[in-house]
């Protein structure tokens, strides 16, 4: 017993140390900030609060899903810090609010899990559930545009490696295909 | 009359000064970089060196609509875009898409597929998946039976797709060949089939993680379909197609028959696949 406690223990303080760290959505951007609740085989993120949220506002939601120990998560973290000045209001513009999944690499597809109300899906059985072809690898960092229903407004490609420029986030921003 | 001469000059500097400034008011309220880079019509480099090496200097109709091309400007993963090909013409003797080019203007091999059809085809619409390796034109070429050359092209925003690792789980399955008919058949009318056949299609740029080596080039150099020992199409293919390379296709089912695929890959291996129709 003792040792699942301290194992769980250790499990809070990580993700502790997550939301406490740098890491993440700059705070420019006003991310609503999910930690994870289980443990390191079952991480699960609910996104049933943003969501009644998104819907009772009549917002989109720029879900991110990022990894503490992911170095193209914090590359493109870095891209929005430089540039929030010039992108926040282009999220507030295209009425999103920006939510920040905080996550490890360690937390591969079959131990993420997704929550919406009283439904937990595993991380593919999600995607298929919104027809999001990524169903068949979780690449860190990776990004969902949602309506306050969550349905994908757009298919999102793997990584965010192709929007790491300022009209390149707009594109995405105005789901433009 | 020297004040007059004055003003005549004056009023045009000032409708200037004005045009000017609304030029600046607007490029300052254009949010800076908004997405201007992408012309999906736009020529490169090496889409002329193709052009000259394909097709010499003949004629291509690239606003025809006679050929269009859908493909996502971000596909999911660099290593399996979506094409999708529509021909504007129904395939009869007299007038046919003869054959179609699939060029991706920065691969390492940028033709990726050569097929050269029949009127068995019935409608020469396609589907496939492609590696992009970077940001670049994805074009579609159409030569017609008459000579007639059209084009479509698309500017897509992906990369890495000639360099990820592929996905190794299938080895042992390695030319298995598959049909699929999705939407049943429909007797002396182009019905949809898929053919697919399970195969690594290693480019040679892709890295194994645990040995740190290159994986050598092992790619599907053909895929020849026919219906009732018709010929449907032939693919001259390389590894610009995505690992599982995939066809959907139309073809005519004038009575029972069997759809045979025959493929050869680059280790001069022979795979066939064979679907039984009836019909109904």
């Amino acid at each position: 017993m003792g040792v699942f406690r301290l194992a769980a223990m250790a499990w809070a303080l990580f993700f502790w140390s997550l939301a406490a760290g740098a890491e993440g959505i700059p705070a420019a951007y006003s991310p609503v900030v999910i930690l994870p609740a289980g443990g390191p085989d079952r991480t699960e993120f609910d996104l049933t609060a943003v969501a009644e949220r998104a819907r009772r506002e009549s917002k989109r939601l720029y879900v991110y899903l990022g990894a503490r120990d992911c170095a193209y998560c914090r590359k493109y973290e870095s891209f929005l810090e430089a540039n929030a000045k010039e992108l926040v209001r282009y999220f507030a513009e295209y009425n999103y609010i920006v939510v920040d999944l905080r996550s490890a690499l360690s937390v591969t597809q079959d131990k993420l899990y997704i929550r919406v109300g009283d439904s937990s899906r595993s991380y593919v059985e999600f995607q298929k559930v919104i027809g999001d072809v990524r169903a068949r690898m979780l690449v860190y960092p990776l990004v969902w545009v949602f309506d306050g229903s969550l349905r994908p407004l757009m298919q999102m490609p793997a990584g965010t490696g192709t929007f790491q420029t300022v009209p390149e986030q707009l594109e995405i921003l105005q789901l433009v295909e | 009359m020297r004040k007059a001469r004055l003003f005549g000059l004056a009023v045009p500097l000032m409708f200037c000064w004005m045009a000017l400034g609304a030029l600046a008011a607007a490029e300052a309220e254009r949010p800076r970089g908004l997405p201007s880079g992408v012309d999906h019509a736009a020529s490169s480099p090496e889409w002329e060196k193709i052009r000259a090496k394909l097709f010499q200097n003949r004629n291509i109709d690239a606003a025809s609509g006679k050929v269009q091309l859908a493909v996502p400007l971000r596909a999911p993963f660099g290593a399996a875009v979506p094409v999708k090909i529509t021909s504007g013409l129904p395939q009869t003797q007299e007038l046919y898409v003869k054959r179609i080019y699939i060029v991706v203007d920065k691969n390492p091999s940028a033709i990726a597929a050569i097929l050269d059809l029949t009127p068995e085809v019935g409608q020469a619409d396609f589907e496939t998946r492609l590696r992009v390796d970077e940001y670049g034109h994805i074009r579609v070429i159409s030569e017609l039976s008459n000579g007639e050359l059209h084009m479509a092209s698309r500017y897509v925003k992906v990369s890495g797709g000639c360099t990820q690792p592929p996905n190794r789980d299938q080895l042992h399955n390695i030319g298995k060949t598959v049909f699929r008919l999705p939407e049943g058949v429909r007797k002396d009318t182009p019905t949809a089939a898929e053919v697919q056949v399970v195969h690594p299609n290693d480019t040679g740029f892709e890295l194994n993680q645990i040995t740190v080596m290159y994986i050598p080039p092992h790619f599907v150099r053909s895929i020849r379909v026919s219906y009732a020992d018709r010929k449907v199409f032939d693919a001259d293919v390389d590894f610009s197609m995505s690992e599982n390379p995939s066809f959907r296709f139309n073809f005519v089912p004038r009575g029972a028959g069997e759809l045979r695929a025959e493929v050869e890959d680059t280790k001069e291996q022979h795979f066939v696949g064979t679907l039984a129709v009836s019909l109904p």
